[in-house]
């Protein structure tokens, strides 16, 4: 297990970023681990479809970034995120692929450095579990 | 709308055992709105069960698809080159619609993905309640627009009964309101009371589910 890189994916809202900063999408290399940057109008995009195709493609983990409560541009949109996160973490342990590939966090003006330690700290949560059971599959 | 619940995914997993490629059916109308059986359901279902499949041991492919109305055969038929190619099919629709896709496709082994359960409204977000018993002979007419048949646990044509609790709600489940009691208070608020103690003719209970499977027939719209 050593040598397990963790490949998250992080989807994150664009209005967790630091004021002016450009938003970044595609691979980036952290400390024992990938991630895969994806930018979304709305946390509250993210749908269980979603989240699950990216399992079953063989991600390890995947983060999403949200925005803090009561600090959403639609009010609830984070909340809703949230829930289904929720939701979907329980499903993953039912079958058996562990409620910590999938997690959500909150944060404001995030830079790059950010929401690189975000999807450090899934990968984290994910290490114990292992390589994703469908990678390759 | 008729409403139903995923059943447990162990469950699935165990029909789903020694089949290599199956075809998971959803559909768009009834089950979707209840947030069993849609699309986003079907898309959700389909990596889960491809998931546990894997993590038991028996890889499998799933392929998915939802129909507007599982319960027409018009819809059915346009899955008809999908199902050929499937060892077994998982419906998510209700117990209608699955029927009606075991009848057509029936050398392929069709399982339930989901229970369904009842005719309910969605009250709120989240939160689907009963309506309607399907029981043949309504008597919303007499109960000032509230069914005893589906909303009371006894189904009780002459509430309420003893177990009503002190905060109107029933003894069965204390997240149900008494329907008596919300049948009462609008008699009430109607200036009707009086109407609920009128001996009325016996409910026709041979009309409803108990009575044997239905047949409906219409002469004037066969062709």
């Amino acid at each position: 297990m050593e040598s397990f890189q963790p490949e998250v994916t992080l989807l994150y809202c664009r209005q967790c970023l630091a004021s002016g900063a450009k938003p970044v999408e595609g691979r980036r290399a952290g400390e024992g681990f990938s991630a895969r940057l994806v930018v979304l109008p709305c946390s509250s995009k993210v749908q269980l479809p979603h989240l699950m195709r990216l399992l079953q493609a063989g991600s390890d983990a995947v983060q999403i970034a949200a925005c803090p409560e009561k600090a959403c541009q639609h009010l609830v949109g984070s909340n809703r995120a949230e829930n289904r996160v929720k939701y979907g973490q329980d499903l993953l342990e039912t079958v058996g692929m562990g409620a910590g590939r999938l997690g959500l966090e909150r944060g404001a003006g995030l830079s790059l450095d950010d929401l690189l330690e975000l999807a450090g700290r899934r990968a984290e949560a994910v290490r114990a579990l292992g390589p994703n059971p469908m990678k390759g599959v | 709308m008729i409403t139903a619940e995923w059943k447990p995914i162990e469950e699935m997993v165990g029909y789903l055992r020694g089949h290599r490629k199956v075809l998971l059916i959803g559909c768009a109308t009834c089950v979707a709105e209840c947030a069993a059986g849609g699309e986003r359901e079907v898309e959700t279902l389909a990596p889960l069960l491809a998931m546990a499949m894997q993590n038991d041991g028996n890889p499998i492919e799933i392929v998915s698809a939802t129909l507007e109305r599982q319960c027409e055969p018009e819809f059915v038929a346009s899955i008809a080159e999908q199902a050929a190619e499937a060892e077994a099919i998982v419906s998510v629709s209700c117990g209608i619609g699955m029927q009606l896709v075991a009848d057509t496709y029936a050398d392929t082994p069709l399982y339930p993905g989901v229970n369904t359960t009842s005719l309910s409204i969605r009250e709120e977000p989240g939160l689907w309640t009963s309506r309607c018993a399907a029981c043949g002979d309504c008597v919303l007419g007499l109960t000032f627009g509230l069914c005893p048949v589906a909303r009371c646990a006894k189904s009780l044509m002459n509430g309420p009964c003893g177990g009503t609790r002190e905060n109107g709600m029933c003894e069965i489940n204390e997240d149900t309101p008494c329907i008596w009691r919300l049948i009462v208070e609008r008699a009430t608020a109607r200036g009707q009371l009086e109407s609920l103690v009128e001996v009325k003719p016996p409910k026709n209970w041979s009309n409803s589910p108990a009575g044997g499977p239905k047949r409906m027939l219409r002469e004037d719209l066969r062709s």
